[in-house]
């Protein structure tokens, strides 16, 4: 019920919608750099650039994203009126009637999202709706932060901080002992990741898993005359892309991890006990890179004698 | 992967203490936007149909809360007089030094600071802007480190844009690697003269004094260069490039038969790639056609060394490895999105691409007492052509429903010729001839779901997907997964808002067969995990409260398991939980908290076999514990921020195994505690003093290393590497100008 009053509210307050009489200099005469929530940093953004005539502030300034502020700037000055503080809609307290964007915002995602893709429904968001971010689930600014110099997001450093606020399962990993860079600053999860949606699964830059991972590990790429088939077909059926407790990101220790698919006669069948650690009868099918230490082309050989993928 | 994927689905919704007025800015930001508007101010009745337009849009899909192409109101009055717009140069210089205390290659593993002493701190950035519209960004970063980045761009927004950028990652991979071998770094590896070949590590009597230290490291150098078009306000060219060296080495092996060292591979890559495209934005439609083209080329062509054991055959005394050969990769993809109607639209892609490599073949041997045919090609000429499409349909029916259809085709088509190779094991053993298998793939998936919205911001999403693999010359022609998903998704309830997902996935195979090319044979009661029959669960559930404008809290909990029944041997289950939680609090107007615990479980069962039926079982049981916690402050009339991050990741793994006896592993152990601490004390409004100290410690315990010197191992020669284990502080001071 609540909710549908939410909905029809924006609504009501959209259609009742007048623009103010001087645009953005209604706005931040309130919304200075004093303030809890400034917003003039958009004018370090592209979105305050009067020159070029695609900006918001080209055009209809604020009101061209929030919509038409009247009704806003008025309920306002209603609770100043009442010696009331609007720097701060408290609980229980009803929010100004006017578009308001983010996680905490009262705005259905759709109504907030449609805003902005009235610019940037563009050649960057072909794929937008109907993928895993944009099939009416993320708001844009659950993502994006539009009134500050540097968006969070666009810069690899901080970006990853932002995709972890709902990703905790991949903030753990990237503090595994193998992990890719991301918490070094080194790489950003757009590296790999399309977050405004793409053709693969896992929303990756590329076509396909393989094809992303080849951008940064271009010599695994071949063909190899002796291809090692789930490398060729998928590295995640190996390696645990975010990080993982093992060495080289493997999803488990060799040689376990290679008798999972491995059972021909000899030694690939043999059970590896603890026998075979230091102490015991060293094993050099357990220890140092184990079933590596002779099988060390792994991911394919172009030696014509590298059939055992030991060349 | 073989275990299951949890899904952290971007239907969970993020806790932050995010500014309350916060909008967006996507990507690439207004570089792309469709529509030029004119300045018309409409009449009344257009703004009546305007805000009629305003309430459809709820269940529009695209349609702007704003039409653009025409402002419902006159702005000539609109003077934005209290308007900063930036004009003119600004930025920021960062200087300082830093000192790391010891030397460490995991604590400096990628971020540059792997040996012990000062080094400088050089950050900055400067900006420029004009009335009309021109720009230039200055970046750089870590100028005094291995990690160093630089990033340029210049042009004038919605005209063009010129870019440039320089990285630098390193890798530090091990520091305390030991080999007797010659010439590290290289492509040619040899022995010491003094050099007492055996049968065994133990008989290698100059081994001790033959050791010597290798660092392994990697550097990798990437250099962007490109430029970027706004031809109207419809058509848009992009072009990048993208040079790329790796230089440095890495942690390798090679084997005569049964006996194997522990090798220094040299890594000397160029990758050249190029990104272009051309994109048409039109009213309801937009489209882009990119050619994308990766270029690799090795420096090494193979790796030789000097076998440090009793060769096993006369002439068998130096090996020779390939290396990566060189290979390229061309890519063609045409993407475009369609807008039916105000509630329809259609998007696809469709992509070709070719991958080819025809390095010259090594000799199959270098040992010359053996007689082996002649090759039957000197190169292998493979070539792998790409086909995948894309097609997807959404629809808002109603303002309640939204359907979606969205089908995929991926084809990876080993056009490779396959030949027959005498092979000889090792430079040992001239063997019969074996066949090359260019293994082709077709994978097809077909999803239609749809979403019931009970209220704006209330919604079940559920949907069947089907996902049909096709592979050649393996195991099992064709698996066909069918997957039955649902999640509801309720925001705003009360203070909360939740997420829960159910998922339900049967994979079946027909026609699992014993690949007879492969020899010696498989075990035939094996069967592979990724073609095997799969049960695959995964459920989630993600509660989001924000109680008051000063607290948020979070929980959440993903589950997932797979069951391979019908396997005898190899994987036959495997389960992975995820927990965390969460909680960021404003404690004052100066003060904030934020901390997480999380833990992650990953396990599996698998089975052996030297027989025809099971005789070997193992499990696998890796958890990891992880806890983080960080507190700002701001003190002294807001003068100096103070803050603190702590983060504790603790991971073990355990690993059971039952054979004639049941034993346990040595615990795998990973233990890492990180505390960082900093303060920034604002001199005057554009300079301030940051001051920050950086504990690190780090601890493993590693059953497949330690206790491993070079000559434990009778049969591998071995690094003797010491699993890292690292106390390491980093303090750094800098003063931050801004102009």
């Amino acid at each position: 019920q609540e909710n549908a009053e939410s909905v029809a509210g924006t609504a009501i307050s959209i259609q009742a919608g007048k623009f103010t009489e001087k645009g953005a200099d209604t706005c931040i005469k309130c919304h200075d750099e004093d303030e809890a929530y400034p917003v003039f940093d958009i004018f370090k953004t592209k979105h305050g650039q009067k020159g070029d005539k695609r900006s918001p502030f080209a055009s209809l300034q604020c009101e061209a994203c929030h919509g038409p502020g009247v009704a806003g700037a008025e309920a306002m000055q209603e609770v100043l009126d009442q010696g009331g503080h609007v720097g701060k809609v408290r609980p229980g307290q009803k929010r100004p009637p006017i578009l308001n964007f983010g996680i905490k915002s009262d705005e259905p995602v759709e109504t907030q999202n449609t805003s902005c893709l009235g610019c940037h429904q563009d050649s960057k968001h072909i794929d937008w709706l109907g993928s895993a971010h944009g099939g009416g689930n993320i708001a844009c600014a659950s993502c994006h932060t539009i009134h500050i110099a540097e968006d969070p997001i666009l810069k690899k450093r901080t970006q990853p901080e932002v995709c972890f606020s709902c990703h905790k399962k991949e903030r753990a990993e990237f503090y595994k002992a193998s992990a890719h860079p991301i918490r070094f600053g080194e790489m950003g999860c757009s590296e790999c990741h399309a977050p405004h949606g793409s053709a693969s699964g896992g929303v990756l830059i590329k076509t396909t898993l393989n094809q992303t991972c080849y951008t940064c590990h271009a010599e695994k790429r071949g063909p190899f005359l002796w291809e090692h088939a789930p490398v060729s077909e998928d590295c995640s059926l190996c390696h645990s892309p975010h990080g993982s407790m093992h060495t080289s990101l493997l999803i488990k220790r060799a040689p376990l991890m290679c008798q999972q698919c491995h059972s021909q006669f000899g030694h690939p069948r043999v059970a590896f006990t603890p026998a075979g650690l230091p102490g015991g009868t060293a094993s050099g099918f357990m220890l140092s890179n184990a079933c590596m230490n002779c099988h060390v082309q792994v991911h394919g050989s172009n030696h014509p004698s590298g059939v055992k993928l030991m060349r | 992967a073989q275990t299951p994927i949890s899904t952290t689905e971007p239907g969970d919704i993020p806790v932050s203490t995010d500014t309350d007025v916060v909008t967006e800015e996507l990507a690439q930001a207004t570089d792309e936007v469709a529509t030029e508007p004119q300045i018309t101010p409409t009449s009344t009745d257009e703004e009546s149909a305007n805000t009629e337009a305003l309430i459809d849009s709820k269940i529009s899909l695209t349609k702007p809360l704003i039409p653009s192409g025409s402002y419902p109101v006159d702005i000539s009055n609109w003077k934005c007089e209290d308007c900063a717009f930036e004009e003119g140069y600004s930025g920021e210089v960062e200087l300082g030094v830093g000192n790391v205390s010891d030397k460490s290659f995991k604590f400096g593993e990628y971020n540059g600071l792997n040996e012990d002493g000062a080094f400088g701190i050089v950050n900055g950035n400067a900006r420029y802007r004009d009335e009309d519209a021109n720009f230039m960004n200055l970046s750089v970063q870590d100028l005094g480190l291995d990690s160093r980045s630089i990033e340029f761009d210049a042009g004038r927004q919605g005209s063009y844009k010129v870019f440039f950028s320089y990285d630098e990652i390193s890798h530090a991979i091990s520091e305390n690697v030991l080999t007797p071998y010659i010439g590290n770094g290289g492509a040619n590896l040899t022995l010491p003269a003094t050099w007492v070949n055996a049968s065994s590590t133990s008989g290698m009597t100059a081994l001790a004094s033959s050791l010597q230290n290798y660092e392994v490291e990697l550097q990798r150098k990437r250099m962007d260069l490109g430029f970027s078009i706004n031809q109207s306000s419809n058509w848009k060219y992009d072009i990048k490039f993208r040079h790329e060296t790796r230089e440095g080495a890495k942690r390798s092996a090679g084997a005569f038969f049964f006996n194997a060292a522990q090798l220094i591979e040299p890594v000397d890559y160029v990758t050249d790639e190029i990104d272009a495209s051309v994109s048409y934005v039109g009213k309801h439609w937009q489209a882009t056609l990119a050619y994308y083209g990766s270029f690799f080329s090795n420096d090494n062509k193979s790796l030789t060394w000097e076998d440090a054991f009793t060769p096993l055959v006369v002439g068998a005394d130096t090996g020779e490895r390939a290396l990566p050969p060189d290979n390229l990769f061309h890519q063609l993809i045409l993407s475009a999105g369609y807008q039916i109607t105000d509630k329809t639209r259609i998007s696809g892609d469709i992509s070709v691409g070719r991958m080819e490599q025809d390095e010259d073949f090594l000799s199959p041997t270098t040992n010359t007492n053996l007689i082996v045919p002649a090759l039957p090609r000197t190169s292998l000429d493979a070539q792998v052509d790409t086909l995948h499409g894309n097609i997807r349909v959404i629809s808002a029916i109603s303002e309640k429903f939204r359907f979606n259809a969205d089908f995929n085709y991926f084809d990876h088509d080993n056009q490779t010729p396959q030949s027959q190779y005498t092979w000889v094991s090792t430079d040992d053993f001239v063997n019969t001839t074996r066949t090359n298998q260019p293994y082709s793939y077709t994978r097809q998936e077909f999803k239609v779901g749809g979403d019931y919205y009970f209220t704006g911001k209330t919604k079940l999403a559920a949907g069947v997907d089907f996902d049909s693999m096709e592979r050649t010359l393996q195991e099992a022609d064709k698996t066909d997964e069918t997957t039955a998903w649902g999640k509801l998704i309720i925001r705003g309830f009360k203070f909360m808002d939740m997420t829960f997902k159910l998922s339900q996935a049967e994979r079946d195979v027909s026609n699992y067969q014993v690949v007879p090319e492969i020899d010696p044979p498989q075990n035939p009661i094996l069967t592979k995990y990724n073609m095997a029959d799969r049960s695959r669960m995964t459920a989630g559930a993600t509660i989001n409260a924000m109680p008051n404008e000063t607290l948020s809290l979070g929980v959440g909990i993903d589950y997932a398991k797979d069951d391979y029944s019908e396997s005898t041997v190899g994987l036959v289950d495997a389960k992975e939980i995820n927990l965390n939680a969460d909680v960021s609090a404003l404690l004052t107007e100066q003060s904030s908290v934020h901390a997480y615990v999380g833990q992650e479980r990953i396990e599996s069962n698998q089975n052996g076999s030297a027989g025809s039926v099971p005789t070997w079982f193992a499990k696998n049981e890796d958890r990891v514990n992880s806890v983080g916690i960080g507190y700002k402050h701001r003190l002294m009339e807001d003068q100096l921020d103070v803050g603190v991050d702590y983060v504790i990741s603790k991971s073990t793994g355990k690993i059971h195994i039952t054979s004639s006896a049941s034993e346990n592993f040595p615990d795998l152990e990973v233990d890492l505690s990180s505390i960082k601490l900093y303060a920034d004390y604002r001199l005057k409004d554009n300079m301030s003093v940051h001051a920050a100290y950086w504990y690190e410690s780090y601890d493993t315990r590693n059953w497949a290393l330690d206790d491993v010197n070079t000559d434990t191992i009778s049969n591998v020669l071995s690094f003797g590497e010491v699993t890292p284990s690292y106390d390491v502080s980093v303090i750094t001071v800098s003063l931050r100008y801004k102009f």
